[in-house]
């Protein structure tokens, strides 16, 4: 045919198979180029490639010698791994997705040492890692003086005293009062003129009804004059009356207010139980503080560089570009049948090279893109027989399919973890170290958006503990080096409640009920001796006030029994007028009753 | 080496019917406006092989129209985006999108379905104003080249006489 080139079916062969071969010969350097430069350019620091080998049939990808430099040390590669090995799904590859079906990664080792310095200048690097806060390290001890009971007085104001003072002023305002208004009232001189004009009266009476009619107005007069000031005496009395029992009612008070300053001084100057609440979480509170801190650095560590990647298939995924460059354009998704992210590996085994002795573990669906797979990234790693610690499993998911809400958490527990030489007190007062001891360690931990919450329980057995100095002096740290240094067995429970950045522990442990123990039982002794000895101090400086006290209670008592005294004496000056009051000539001419029921107005 | 080169000119030479080499031009146009590394580029190349077309106006003209591409792919975004986000074609789309071959094609990227799109349009078009031109030049122009000093050393040239001896074997040289 006049159209058709025969030879060119062979050069089309000929030329698809030096591209093919081309491409073959190439493709390693290529992949292991693109693996070099995305990732410096992800995290700000060189990152190394020995080898790459990609095979076609079946498809698939051996990576060596890859080290990631630490962009903050860049003399150290934050992680080195010996081989990955992966199978690719051929298939989604012509898709432009990189889907690994299965990942060896062998020999992941952290901060191995570079040869050569790993910088690179002027890439911009991963946003660095936030900064957890450092927990407070000192332990305080409560402070333990004995106090002195005079040195105590000797500062202190009594109430009891001040009561006393304030009502014996009192009391005797109220004396000099009495004392004026007795002058005042109708003494015994008063009834004495009254007696007098009544006998005037009774002998100077003339004959005759004028006579005797006189006498008797006179006589009215008289008694009308007795009765008023009977009356004044009554009113005095009813107000004395009135007055005495709010006084006793105080004295009865001041009776009492001794204690009352026993007591409060006793709570101010003593070593309540209160104080001794939670001494043994704040012993464990610094080694438990410091653990978390490492823990949320290394979380920190690497958070940017999940952002960041997050951050570039997002930007990646996204259908809007500013400026179409040739070949670039934008790319648009439409429904698949199998939805799947561009980047997938499905399942890694990976085993760690740690200080302690090598993990192995899964991780599965590891991807940038949840929400496309809809499943949660998931890890599962353990170790047996390590250096220092018999066993060690972690597991957990990063579940990030709903963007708004992102739910991260972890399982780690821990069996026979060897602790040596653990400080839980640099005080210099009274230093405790864990000298030896087998933990049993399970920690749950979730992170939902930022807030965070998680449990630590601990179990420790074969505890030697030392605590104390010698030739301490002090009762306290005596009796508690004495109580923690029998422990041989301990719980520790922790709770942490927060942000990343801000996070609160509170720790429990037995510890506490132990150092309450034994410290209580000294305060209790301690407290006891002092409130006898404030009892008996406070009593003998009270005791001489509050009789005096007394003793002017007892003047003013006086004044009642002269208001009855006078009284009475009126009352009889009255009764004698009402008998006698009548001359023996006037007894026959007024009747004492008169007919028909008429009485004398007197 | 001369001889081998020579060989190669004549090969590259041969099929000079304006027609033919009109061919070898919109080939190119298809080729050069489109990324390069597209799938149906393996097809315009199995076409430029296979096909009797002038091989060295495919050669020549590739870059040119590489370089054409580069100012007109804002015009080539902007033909791909509305037609890959038109609503009635979408069933097309996702169709295409769930098989292996045509993702390879990345015929949902907005340059490659703009570029396509122009390149297989103007096709036509431009076979036809290439032939009228290569025609118009022959007849014009060639005689008027053929007298200019460059020309002269050309064909004075050792490379220029293997060439003529081989084509002497079959085939006119352009």
């Amino acid at each position: 045919m006049k159209w058709i080139r025969w030879g060119g079916f062979m050069a089309f062969v000929l030329v698809m198979a030096v591209m093919a071969g081309v491409w073959l010969l190439v493709i390693d350097g290529l992949v292991e180029r693109t693996i070099e430069d995305y990732g410096t350019d992800l995290v700000g620091a060189r990152v190394e490639l020995a080898e790459a080998d990609l095979t076609l049939i079946p498809a698939g990808l051996t990576l060596t010698g890859l080290q990631v430099t630490n962009p903050d040390h860049p003399m150290t590669n934050a992680v080195e791994v010996a081989q990955i090995a992966l199978t690719l799904d051929g298939l989604k590859l012509f898709r432009r997705q990189i889907i690994v079906e299965e990942m060896t990664v062998e020999q992941v080792q952290f901060g191995t040492r570079r040869k050569t310095s790993g910088a690179v200048a002027g890439l911009p690097r991963a946003p660095a890692p936030g900064q957890p806060t450092l927990p407070d390290a000192q332990f305080a001890l409560p402070a333990f003086d004995v106090p002195d009971v005079k040195t105590i007085l000797a500062k202190e104001n009594l109430e009891t005293l001040q009561m006393v003072e304030t009502l014996k002023q009192e009391i005797e305002q109220e004396k000099s009062k009495w004392e004026q208004r007795l002058k005042d009232l109708p003494s015994k001189k008063t009834f004495a003129k009254y007696r007098a004009k009544i006998e005037k009266l009774k002998n100077g009476t003339k004959g005759g009804i004028g006579g005797i009619l006189g006498g008797v107005a006179e006589a009215q007069t008289i008694k009308k004059e007795i009765e008023g000031e009977l009356q004044t005496i009554k009113d005095a009395q009813k107000d004395f009356q009135t007055l005495l029992p709010s006084l006793k009612s105080r004295i009865r008070q001041i009776a009492e207010a001794p204690q009352a300053d026993i007591r409060r001084l006793q709570d101010k100057y003593s070593l309540s139980p209160r104080g001794l609440v939670n001494l043994g979480s704040g012993l464990l509170g610094r080694q438990v503080g410091a653990w978390l801190y490492q823990a949320v650095a290394w979380y920190e560590t690497a958070r940017p560089i999940v952002v960041r990647v997050q951050q570039a298939t997002a930007k990646a995924a996204d259908a809007e570009i500013a400026e179409p460059v040739r070949a670039s354009g934008v790319d648009i998704r439409f429904a698949e049948a199998e939805p799947l992210p561009e980047f997938l590996i499905r399942r890694a085994r990976v085993s760690l090279r740690l200080e302690l002795g090598d993990l192995a573990g899964e991780v599965q669906n590891v991807t940038p893109d949840q929400v496309t797979l809809g499943a949660p990234l998931t890890f599962d790693f353990s170790g047996e027989n390590l250096e220092g610690v018999r066993s060690v499993s972690i597991k957990g998911d990063l579940n990030h399919v709903d963007p708004e809400n992102p739910k991260n958490r972890m399982n780690f527990r821990s069996t026979g973890y060897r602790m040596s030489e653990v400080a839980l007190s640099d005080q210099p007062a009274w230093p405790v170290a864990l000298k030896s001891g087998l933990a049993n360690v399970s920690i749950r931990a979730e992170l939902r958006g930022d807030a965070l919450t998680a449990n630590l329980t601990g179990n420790l057995s074969s505890l030697a503990v030392v605590a104390g100095k010698p030739g301490d002096e002090n009762p306290l740290t005596r009796a508690l080096s004495s109580a923690i240094s029998g422990i041989s067995r301990l719980t520790v429970e922790t709770d942490v409640s927060g942000s990343i950045e801000d996070y609160q522990v509170a720790v429990r442990s037995d510890l506490d009920r132990v150092m309450r123990k034994a410290a209580g039982r000294l305060v209790q002794a301690v407290s006891a001796e002092l409130h006898r000895k404030l009892s008996t101090a406070v009593r003998k400086q009270v005791s001489g006030p509050i009789k005096n006290l007394q003793g002017s209670f007892s003047g003013l008592n006086g004044v009642g029994g002269e208001l009855a005294k006078r009284l009475t004496e009126g009352n009889d000056l009255l009764g004698s007028l009402l008998e006698q009051g009548v001359s023996p000539q006037q007894k026959g001419i007024v009747p004492r009753g008169l007919p028909g029921g008429f009485k004398l107005p007197f | 080496m001369l001889k081998t080169l020579a060989k190669l000119l004549r090969v590259l030479n041969s099929e000079t019917e304006p027609g033919q080499i009109s061919l070898g031009l919109c080939f190119a146009l298809v080729a050069g406006l489109t990324p390069l590394w597209s799938l149906h580029n393996i097809v315009v190349l199995f076409c430029v092989l296979v096909l009797r077309v002038n091989l060295s106006a495919f050669l020549v003209s590739l870059p040119v129209f590489s370089a054409f591409a580069y100012l007109l792919d804002p015009l080539f975004h902007a033909i791909g985006l509305p037609l890959l986000t038109s609503s009635s074609l979408e069933p097309l789309w996702t169709s295409l999108y769930n098989s292996t071959l045509w993702r390879l094609e990345r015929f949902n990227n907005s340059i490659v379905m703009g570029s396509l799109v122009f390149s297989l349009v103007a096709f036509v078009p431009t076979l036809l104003l290439f032939n009228f031109l290569i025609r118009r030049y022959r007849d014009h122009v060639l005689a008027w080249v053929q007298q200019t000093r460059i020309m002269q050393i050309v064909k004075a040239s050792k490379l220029y006489g293997a060439y003529q001896s081989v084509s002497r074997l079959g085939g006119d040289a352009l």
